[in-house]
């Protein structure tokens, strides 16, 4: 993917979410009984579904890095996971905001939140461990098993409001939400997407850029320590 | 059902969207940052 279509794809996801939000906050109706608060669902839950999608891609990089040491999948799977940080941490937040006005706390120890919070921990645990490991090709094992294991959590988060008894409301469907509503819902969600994918594709080069100057320094590294070695 | 209407919650959708406008700008910056800083770096090894 050349520069140019990469800041197409995050110009027009921007593009996407200032229709999707003023649509979300000036033409969509209040909910019956939530009332305006509502509107905080068109941001937090295409970050719910941007964040999890993030970190799906991650566990299918993690597995082709893992199978094939190819430095790009890596470099990708490390787009992919901090993406899903940052939009967990956006979920998380908006969340917290919509709990106090919705449930009069910002926060509680409910399996929804717990797990999701857990999951934030886990991946920035991921992109925390890569940065203790100087050699390039155990950083991008250990935390390629490290992906696979946090995204232990993933289906939990989606699937906990289901399995056991939450405060969070399960999954709705587009039958049961008025039109008006899911047009932003879904504006946003695809904007999130590309806005994704961009961030993802521009992360996944620094990584690549990064491995490449070690690759370089890391012989040079050597002879030099070997030079020290004989004086 | 619960009854009722959560009035005044528009304090809370503008700081939502607020975080999230926060959020979005300030990653965006910061790979633009990581990106100019790793442009630097490499031109001043080429040298």
């Amino acid at each position: 993917m050349n520069s140019k279509a990469v800041t197409a794809v995050g110009a027009l996801g921007l593009a996407m979410l200032l229709v999707g939000s003023t649509i979300g906050l000036f033409v969509a109706p209040a909910e019956r009984h939530m009332g305006d608060v509502q509107r905080i669902m068109y941001v937090h839950v295409p970050s719910a579904w941007a964040a999890l999608l993030c970190f799906t891609a991650a566990f299918g990089l993690a597995i082709a890095s893992l199978w094939s040491a190819k430095p790009r999948y890596d470099a990708l799977m490390v787009g992919t996971i901090e993406t899903g940080v940052v939009f967990n941490a956006l979920l998380l937040a908006q969340g917290m905001i919509w709990g106090h006005a919705a449930w009069g706390v910002w926060w509680d120890w409910d399996v929804r939140l717990t797990t999701s919070l857990v999951m934030l921990l886990l991946f920035a645990g991921v992109l925390g461990l890569r940065s203790f490991v100087d050699d390039t090709e155990r950083r991008a094992a250990w935390s390629g098993a490290a992906t696979i294991i946090a995204f232990v959590d993933v289906p939990l988060v989606y699937f906990c409001v289901r399995w056991w008894r939450s405060l969070h409301q399960i999954q709705s469907s587009p039958e049961t939400v008025d039109r008006a509503m899911t047009l932003p819902l879904r504006i946003n969600a695809i904007a999130l997407l590309l806005m994704a994918i961009w961030w993802t594709v521009f992360r996944a080069r620094l990584a690549m850029a990064r491995r490449q100057e070690e690759t370089v320094s890391q012989p040079a590294r050597i002879r030099v320590a070997e030079r020290y070695e004989h004086a | 059902m619960p009854e009722g209407v959560i009035v005044g919650g528009w304090s809370y959708v503008i700081a939502a969207y607020s975080i999230t406008a926060i959020g979005l700008v300030a990653y965006t910056w910061s790979l633009w940052y990581r990106q100019r800083t790793a442009a630097r770096r490499s031109q001043n090894d080429e040298r």
